[in-house]
């Protein structure tokens, strides 16, 4: 008797993936649902995968990614496949609600339908959570979701959406493709990247010329512009891969996205997409110009003071305990934001992979005042970041005004 | 004591364990912890893993204002303390004319008595640490509820790879509720 129940709930669950989509199918799409970061927004800190209650502060309000487990009640479980695609490429649920252009819809509307299957399939077969997540509740006139329809004639794109040939005879032109697909289609890479305007929508013509996200800023991504800062595909293949490279370690918004996403891409999709970012012929990587001459600041003394002990005399950092201040590309960006935020907020322990993890850095809000920030700030572009503009502490104030 | 003069280095003046140090040129690069070593002769502070993790090279900071905070030398340059005064594990202690210990302090006891210390690498962080939470606690007394909570969130950072948490627990606890004016509601005499 015992074994017909067992036999009965094989067969049973058997048919239930069938349903859904064989395992292949379901694989593919877990490694889709990765490369969409579906879980940045969908998975609160510490919550069940995929069970929604993650805040998504944006200028109209806090938006909460939903439930997307297959529970009928608060999740997808009654989505069909068709339902599904429809939500991930226009922004709009089986009932006519329309999304918040925070879900990136824009981004997603080039998704095929045989990958947003796949991704469907990979849903369904999670197990359903039966919890309602945090509900969006925006401020009027950002409540009224009808107005949506208006924003998405003036900003969401049309039917044509690139080539999103992946199988072209020229493998070069089939990379370039899928890492276009991988940055501007799954990654949604432009939500963060691209400067947005006062309607919230980015602007396409000034795509992934980078923007401030939260407080931080969100680089540019142009070829030109990682070019100057030292990256190359090699280095930016390496980041996206284990979270960090000679150029840094990711924190703040980025750090989710490798947690989530980034370390799961194959080596073949990473490949792509940094031909897509930095071209088939990069332009070559700038070395770091450091100044001389500059030994006896007190921005070299208040670094000796607060840094030097992790990041080291000469701004070489500690393999696993802090990054390397020579070449940071915090210090090498026009903008002193995030190295200022950094200095004065501080960063989280971070682990990226089994045996690799950086250690908590202290913030120095209140070890340090703004004049001496600044003072650091501008020695530390100075010296490793072939930056000469000074910091002030009239920008220090303005970068950290919101804490 | 002759400094090679090739190193770039600075004056230092700093109060340690209230007495005014003798001020001198110290090399800019130097770590608290090697000038307490190295020019003090302060040895009691341990260098533990120099990353900053371990919290054995921990030592006090007394501000102007009455308040005190944990600072770790292995991993800040001596030349943070300029002008500053601190307390390191040598100073809790009350000693006679001839620099013998007299009296130990109230956490120094406690972890006597709860034989705390193991191979005692960690203790000068641990003595530090509660020792800052306990004056804290009398500036701003809490809850009789709320002590356990309160000394893990103040010392979950220090390691003691002995794993002495249990024992070194027990003796904040106890050295907590031995000073008067920590606890709330006039329940601090309990222990």
């Amino acid at each position: 008797m015992r074994i017909l129940w067992v036999l009965l709930a094989v067969t049973g669950y058997a048919a239930t993936v069938q349903a859904a989509g064989d395992t292949s199918q379901i694989e593919r799409g877990q490694y889709l649902a990765r490369a969409a970061d579906c879980a940045a927004c969908h998975t609160a800190k510490g919550g069940t995968p995929y069970a929604g209650s993650h805040p998504l502060a944006t200028p109209f309000g806090t938006v909460y990614g939903t439930n997307i487990t297959p529970d009928d009640e608060y999740g997808i479980g009654k989505y069909s496949a068709d339902d599904f695609y429809h939500v991930l490429t226009q922004g709009e649920l089986p009932d006519g609600t329309q999304l918040y252009p925070a879900m990136p819809y824009t981004d997603y509307h080039a998704i095929t339908r045989a990958d947003s299957d796949a991704m469907y399939a990979y849903f369904m077969s999670l197990k359903p959570v039966h919890v309602q997540g945090k509900q969006t509740d925006l401020a009027w006139p950002f409540s009224m979701r009808w107005t949506l329809n208006a924003w998405n004639l003036m900003f969401a794109p049309g039917d044509d959406v690139g080539d999103t040939d992946t199988d072209s005879a020229d493998s070069d032109v089939t990379a370039n493709n899928r890492g276009r697909y991988l940055v501007d289609t799954l990654g949604h890479c432009g939500a963060c990247h691209t400067p947005r305007n006062m309607a919230g929508a980015v602007k396409d013509d000034q795509h992934l010329q980078g923007a401030v996200i939260g407080s931080y800023l969100a680089p540019n991504l142009n070829a030109d512009s990682m070019a100057a800062r030292g990256w190359d595909r090699d280095s930016l293949r390496t980041f996206l891969k284990t979270g960090m490279s000679a150029q840094g370690s990711m924190y703040s918004e980025m750090y989710p996205v490798f947690h989530h996403s980034t370390r799961y891409l194959t080596d073949a999709d990473l490949d792509a997409m940094t031909r897509y970012l930095m071209g088939k012929n990069p332009p070559p990587a700038v070395p770091v110009k450091t100044a001389t001459g500059e030994h006896d600041g007190e921005g070299r003394q208040l670094y000796f003071n607060s840094c030097a002990g992790c990041h080291g005399a000469d701004g070489q950092g500690v393999p696993h305990v802090a990054t390397a201040m020579l070449g940071n590309t915090a210090l090498r960006l026009d903008s002193p934001r995030n190295l200022v935020k950094v200095i004065h907020d501080g960063i989280q322990a971070r682990e990226f992979g089994a045996f690799e993890r950086v250690q908590a850095m202290p913030g120095f809000a209140d070890a340090l005042n703004d004049g001496e920030i600044a003072t650091l700030a501008t020695w530390l572009r100075r010296q490793w970041g072939g930056q000469n503009d000074a910091v002030t502490a009239a920008d220090v104030d303005e970068l950290t005004a919101d804490e | 004591m002759s400094k090679p003069h090739s190193i770039p280095s600075r004056s230092l003046n700093v109060t340690i364990n209230g007495n005014k140090q003798p001020v001198e040129d110290v090399p800019d690069e130097l770590m608290m912890l090697d000038y307490l070593h190295e020019y003090r002769n302060l040895t009691g502070t341990r260098f533990g893993c120099g990353i900053g993790l371990c919290r054995a090279c921990t030592v006090i900071v007394d501000h102007a204002d009455g308040t005190s905070e944990e600072v770790r030398t292995c991993i800040t340059g001596a030349h943070f303390f300029e002008g500053k005064s601190i307390r390191t594990v040598e100073g809790h202690a009350e000693r006679d004319e001839s620099g013998e210990v007299t009296q130990l302090s109230e956490v120094q006891q406690q972890f006597l008595n709860h034989f705390s210390f193991q191979c005692s690498y960690c203790a000068p962080g641990f003595v530090n640490a509660a020792t800052v939470l306990v004056e804290r606690l009398k500036r701003e007394p809490i809850e009789r509820d709320q002590l356990e909570r309160t000394i893990s969130a103040a010392l979950e950072d220090h390691l003691c790879r002995c794993t002495g948490y249990v024992r070194y627990y027990r003796g904040v606890r106890d050295a907590v509720l031995a000073t008067p004016g920590t606890i709330k509601s006039g329940k601090s005499q309990e222990a």
